[in-house]
């Protein structure tokens, strides 16, 4: 199989967001840290090598690279997500910036069954001043051919395509993790949209995950892309929160994807924790759709 | 496939012989008018079907509970939609407390269960015990599920555990000889009332479904209620968050009434909770980075049930201390259990890491418990060696 680098880089991140005040401590790094002479690390001054991260630790920041790294993508049939950590070093600064440099493999997310085939990226995560949306560099194997991908993503570009719109389809996967598979295409794209939001808004403290498609609207644009509106539950480690978020995205097979995304900010005393805010499944029978 | 359909094939699976109520469902049925009740009497009555009446109609506007066995379940729904009758699923939490009796029927001499509370919504708590002892308390093993409302695996594991270890008694040796020795105690769902608000409601609930003062937030977090640091790292003081630990130590009910029973009886030497996901076998503390007095063996122990786990699927579980292994987390079942004498006390994540997380397909259910059921064995058998 022909392997291809494809190296991505995000920008700095930017101002837009305040670190997040959460009562939870942060963990780890406060934990065997040396001397900048015991470091084998970056000439930068101040960087103190964390001489045990956690794999924990590690895990997050590499799923945050591969956040970056699925939304440049902009591949839908072609999400990677992380298999196992192989290598990973902590640093962070008296400015409480944090750095990570890091191997570790991933696996294709739409795995058929038996297609159990490893990629393999490395990236350097930089988090400033403990905020989110942290700057990635990161490379990795391609674990789809060029031509197979392009091919697929079109497929996927017909199907939803061809969906009724609006879609009015609820929770997706439904309460028993089932997808049917003419959702499916709606799950892949719904993710990868969920992948910037997910990159944007991950911080050395906090990470996420897509539990569930809880709305999806799709609305038809005049030129070729998909225009999808969609509302995605976010898992939130480790305050246990689920953060709705509604995402509206952009997408052309061939084209970079565009996303803008509003979250819900946390509940205030008077919102119940994520009671009543339609992510409920419809009771009557077995079947959701 | 569906989870509700779960528990038939469990049971079809062979793992017993005995009849049980092998893919029954209950469904309840709205009766809006006469009209209506009389097309339901007509279904109940059809012979083919099999139908059993739990709760009839008392009156319009009474829904009637109907256990429908699985050879017929596609002929009622067809009946039910075609004719505009209203009917759900009866939640799990039914076929849960359906199974632990059965369970009991078919093994009354090593099973018993024992109502040990209520919940905030008054649903009675059940813990199934396998003893082979009479009398005096023998030690112990707690096993806990379904503490989080959305981590459906957990209380699926547990009952497949359950029915395991009735099962597999006088056949497996390491069973035969545990239970020899040792009570095991197991907890199927130890917050029904957050279990049954995720059926109905809101899947991916957490916590209790407690009333808080002064707030329209519901809830506490049921693993950080424990008087272990109470209200320190880890836990929020706000009612609107997913990690509230509640007024004060055991202000839960759920909570209360299993540390109660516990400490009465007195000689509980191990501890499992289970929870997911993450894919972790991790002991104490959460509340500190500090070593437990215990950590090195524990450790060992944990790494142990982790080779357990992966070798029927090659499910990867890290180790360690909860602290490090997820997050700091004061007020939990783990940390409680250890400082009250109970020193192997383990939590474990179960599968898996992030994919399908809360909602993990029903497909996993029966490989997740086979591999946690070598992995609590595991755990289980050390202890026999070592109390």
């Amino acid at each position: 199989m022909a392997l291809r680098r494809q190296p991505l880089s995000a920008p700095r991140p930017g101002d837009t967001r305040p670190a997040a005040q959460r009562l939870a401590v942060p963990l780890l790094l406060l934990l065997g840290l040396q001397g900048a002479a015991a470091a084998g690390g970056p000439e930068d001054s101040g960087w103190l090598q964390d001489a045990e991260p956690s794999s924990r630790l590690l895990s997050q920041a590499a799923r945050a690279a591969l956040h970056f790294f699925n939304f440049r993508a902009a591949s839908p049939s072609a999400l990677q997500m992380l298999a196992s950590v192989l290598d990973g070093r902590a640093w962070v600064n008296q400015k409480k910036e944090y750095k990570f440099d890091l191997v570790f493999t991933t696996e294709f997310y739409s795995a058929e069954e038996g297609e159990k085939r490893l990629g393999k990226c490395s990236a350097q995560v930089f988090f400033r001043n403990e905020k989110p949306r942290p700057s990635v560099n990161v490379t990795c194997t391609q674990l789809v051919k060029k031509e197979r991908r392009q091919k697929e993503d079109y497929q996927l570009y017909k199907l939803m395509k061809q969906l009724k719109s609006p879609l009015n389809a609820v929770s997706i996967p439904d309460s028993h993790g089932y997808i049917a598979p003419s959702l499916r295409p709606i799950w892949d794209l719904a993710f990868l949209g969920s992948s910037y939001v997910m990159w944007q808004k991950t911080t050395p403290f906090l990470h996420y995950y897509m539990s569930q498609i809880s709305s999806v609207k799709q609305w038809k644009t005049n030129d070729d892309a998909i225009d999808f509106d969609y509302t995605v539950l976010l898992h939130e480690f480790s305050t246990q929160e689920i953060i709705p978020c509604r995402i509206r995205l952009v997408w052309h097979p061939s084209k970079p994807l565009k996303v803008t995304y509003h979250c819900q900010e946390r509940q205030t005393p008077e919102e119940a924790s994520g009671a009543e805010d339609g992510s409920a499944v419809a009771p009557t029978g077995l079947s959701n759709f | 496939m569906k989870w509700i359909l779960f528990f038939g094939a469990l049971i079809g699976s062979g793992i017993c012989d005995r009849e049980t109520f092998s893919g029954h469902q209950v469904f309840r049925i709205n009766v809006r008018n006469g009209d209506e009740i009389s097309k339901l009497n007509r279904l109940v009555n059809s012979d083919n079907l099999k139908l059993d009446l739990w709760k009839s109609p008392s009156a319009v506007g009474h829904p009637a509970d109907v256990l429908v066995p699985s050879f017929s379940l596609r002929e009622v729904k067809s009946f039910l939609e075609d004719h505009g009758l209203e009917y759900l699923v009866a939640v799990e939490d039914l076929q849960i407390h359906n199974e632990m009796d059965n369970i009991v029927k078919c093994y009354p001499h090593l099973a018993s269960t024992v109502e040990i509370g209520h919940s905030f919504e008054n649903r009675s708590m059940y813990v199934l015990k396998f003893s082979t002892g009479e009398g005096r308390q023998r030690p112990a093993i707690w096993l806990n599920a379904g503490i989080h409302a959305r981590e459906w695996i957990s209380p699926a594991t547990a009952i497949w555990t359950a029915k395991k270890i009735a099962c597999d008694y006088g056949k497996d040796q390491a069973i035969t000889s545990i239970l020899k020795k040792m009570d095991i105690f197991l907890l199927p769902v130890a917050n029904p009332d957050g279990y049954v608000y995720t059926h109905t409601h809101n899947r991916l609930w957490r916590k209790t479904r407690s009333i808080n003062p002064g707030t329209t937030c519901i809830g506490t977090d049921p693993n950080r209620n424990w008087d272990s640091k109470f209200g320190e790292v880890g836990a929020s003081d706000n009612p609107c968050s997913e990690i509230y630990h509640g007024a004060h130590p055991n202000s839960e009910m759920e909570v209360k009434s299993v540390a109660d029973f516990i400490k009465n009886h007195g000689k509980f030497k191990c501890f499992i909770d289970l929870h997911n996901y993450g894919q972790l076998v991790m002991y104490p503390y959460g509340y500190t980075t500090e070593k437990a007095q215990d950590a090195d063996e524990l450790d060992m122990v944990a790494k142990n049930t982790a080779k357990a786990l992966a070798s029927l699927s090659g499910t990867q579980f890290r180790v360690g201390p909860i602290a490090t292994g997820i997050y700091r987390a004061s007020g939990n079942t783990v940390d409680w259990a250890y400082d009250n004498g109970i020193k192997y006390a383990f939590t474990f994540e179960l599968r898996d890491t992030g994919h399908y997380a809360f909602t993990l397909p029903a497909d996993q259910i029966i490989p997740t418990a086979q591999e946690t059921w070598l992995g609590l064995k595991t755990i289980m058998e050390y202890v026999q060696d070592n109390i």
